[in-house]
C-alpha cells in the first residue's frame, strides 16, 4: 500500500512538472562538454563590443583569464570569447536567451569555435556557462541565471537574480570528473545541480 | 477509504507542486522596452522552411499564427531581414549566423536607452535552425517534428518586449517540446504582459 502510494506520486509529480526543453533543446552535459573545444575556469575581463563588419550584429568581446583547463586540453592562459550582443554608440542589440557576458565574473565555460572562424564563443548556449560560488567553504559552480533579455531589476528596482536558481550547484571536483568522464566517452545527462 | 486516502493524499502533492511553482508571472524584457506604436509590423520572408510541406515552408501559417498577439500586422516579404533596421522579420530558411546546435529560433533585437526610462524598440528580426525538423498549421500528423506556429508565437512576444514567464502553460514560458501545438493561442499570463507594455 506504501509502495503503490509512493508510486502515485511519484506518477503525480512527473505530470505536474515542466518539461525540462526550451526554445534551445536542452542538450545532455556530456554531449555539451565532448563537443566543447576548451572547458575551462577563468575570469572574465575586460569586454568591448564592436559591430561586424556588414554593420548588421554587435557582438561583445571578452578577454578570459584561465586559470585552469578541464579535461584533457590545455590552451594559454587568455582567451577572447565573442558573443552574440552588446551595445554600441547607445544601441544595444540582444539575442533573447543567449549567455550574457560579465567582466569580473567567475565563471567555468565550455567554449568552441564559431562555425565561420577561430574566435571561440559559449557552446550550446547558457548551457556552457557556469558561475564559481562560495558555499560553506567550498566552490560550487552554478549555471547563470541571468541570460540575455533576463529581468535583471525588479520592479521596485532593486537587483533581482532569482535566489533560487543560485542554490544548489556542482562542486569543482565533481564538475571536473564529469567533464573527464563525459570526453572519455562516458554518458552523464545530468542532473547539472544536485546539492 | 483507502481511496479517499490515496485521493487526499494526491490532491495534497498536486497543491504542493503547484505552489512549488515560483510565484511570479510574466517578465517583461529588462530593460522594459517597447515599439513606439501598435500594431507592430512583423513581416514573413517569403522563402520558407524547406522541412515544412504546406504549400508555403510555414510562411503563411506564421503570418497568421503570430496575429494572435492582437497588436500585430504581418504580412509576407521579399526583402530579408536587415540587422539593426525596421520592420521586424521572422526568417524561416536561414539560421542567420547565430542559431544552431540546440537552438530552434533566436530572437535579435534592438533598441536605445532612454534617458526618460521610455526604451523603444528600433528592431527585431527572428531566425529559424534549419538544422532541425518542423511542421505548420498547414501539415496533417507530426513524427518528432517542432511546431513553427507556436514557436513564431513566442519569439514575437520577444519582438514585441515581453521575456520568459514563470507560468507553465503561457506561451512565454521556455518550454517547447516536439509535436506540442499548445502555443498558437496566448494565454491569461502573456495577455496581462502585452497589455502592461502596450
Amino acid at each position: 500500500m506504501h509502495r503503490r502510494s509512493l508510486s502515485l506520486i511519484t506518477l503525480l509529480l512527473l505530470v505536474a512538472l515542466p518539461l525540462s526543453a526550451s526554445q534551445f533543446i536542452e542538450m545532455p552535459f556530456d554531449r555539451v562538454a565532448r563537443e566543447a573545444k576548451y572547458v575551462v575556469r577563468a575570469e572574465i575581463g575586460d569586454t568591448w563590443a564592436a559591430w561586424d563588419d556588414s554593420h548588421e550584429v554587435i557582438y561583445t568581446y571578452a578577454t578570459i583569464h584561465v586559470t585552469r583547463y578541464f579535461g584533457e586540453t590545455t590552451g594559454p592562459d587568455t582567451l577572447v570569447v565573442r558573443e552574440v550582443g552588446g551595445t554600441v554608440d547607445g544601441y544595444t542589440q540582444e539575442a533573447i536567451g543567449f549567455p550574457a557576458i560579465r567582466s569580473g565574473e567567475k565563471v567555468v565555460l565550455m567554449l568552441s569555435s564559431w562555425e565561420n572562424g577561430t574566435d571561440l564563443r559559449i557552446h550550446a548556449y547558457n548551457q556552457g556557462k557556469y558561475l564559481v560560488r562560495h558555499r560553506g567553504g567550498v566552490e560550487v559552480l552554478v549555471q547563470d541565471p541571468v541570460k540575455q533579455g533576463d529581468e535583471r531589476m525588479g520592479r521596485d528596482g532593486r537587483f533581482d537574480v532569482q535566489p533560487l536558481a543560485l542554490e544548489g550547484g556542482l562542486t569543482i571536483d565533481e564538475f571536473a570528473s564529469m567533464v573527464e568522464d563525459s570526453r572519455a566517452g562516458n554518458h552523464h545527462d545530468g542532473p547539472i545541480q544536485r546539492h | 477509504m483507502k481511496i479517499q486516502r490515496l485521493l487526499s493524499l494526491a490532491i495534497t502533492t498536486i497543491i504542493l507542486v503547484a505552489t512549488a511553482q515560483p510565484a511570479l508571472a510574466y517578465v517583461l524584457l529588462s530593460p522594459r522596452r517597447r515599439w513606439s506604436s501598435t500594431p507592430v509590423t512583423v513581416r514573413v520572408y517569403n522563402v520558407g522552411n524547406s522541412t515544412i510541406s504546406d504549400g508555403s515552408g510555414g510562411v503563411n501559417a506564421t503570418v497568421s499564427a503570430i496575429r494572435a498577439w492582437g497588436i500585430i500586422n504581418s504580412s509576407t516579404t521579399s526583402s530579408a531581414a536587415v540587422r539593426g533596421s525596421a520592420p521586424a522579420t521572422i526568417m524561416l530558411n536561414t539560421n542567420g549566423g547565430l542559431c544552431t546546435g540546440g537552438c530552434l529560433a533566436a530572437t535579435l533585437t534592438g533598441y536605445y536607452v532612454s534617458q526618460t526610462g521610455d526604451d523603444r524598440i528600433y528592431d527585431a528580426d527572428v531566425y529559424t535552425n534549419t538544422a532541425h525538423q518542423y511542421y505548420s498549421s498547414g501539415e496533417s500528423g507530426c513524427s518528432a517534428e517542432y511546431d513553427i506556429n507556436g514557436i513564431m508565437v513566442h519569439e514575437v512576444g520577444h519582438v514585441i518586449g515581453i521575456g520568459h514567464s514563470n507560468v507553465s502553460g503561457a506561451t512565454m514560458y521556455p518550454s517547447v517540446s516536439a509535436c506540442n501545438a499548445a502555443n498558437r493561442t496566448i494565454e491569461a499570463d502573456d495577455r496581462a504582459a502585452r497589455d502592461d507594455l502596450y
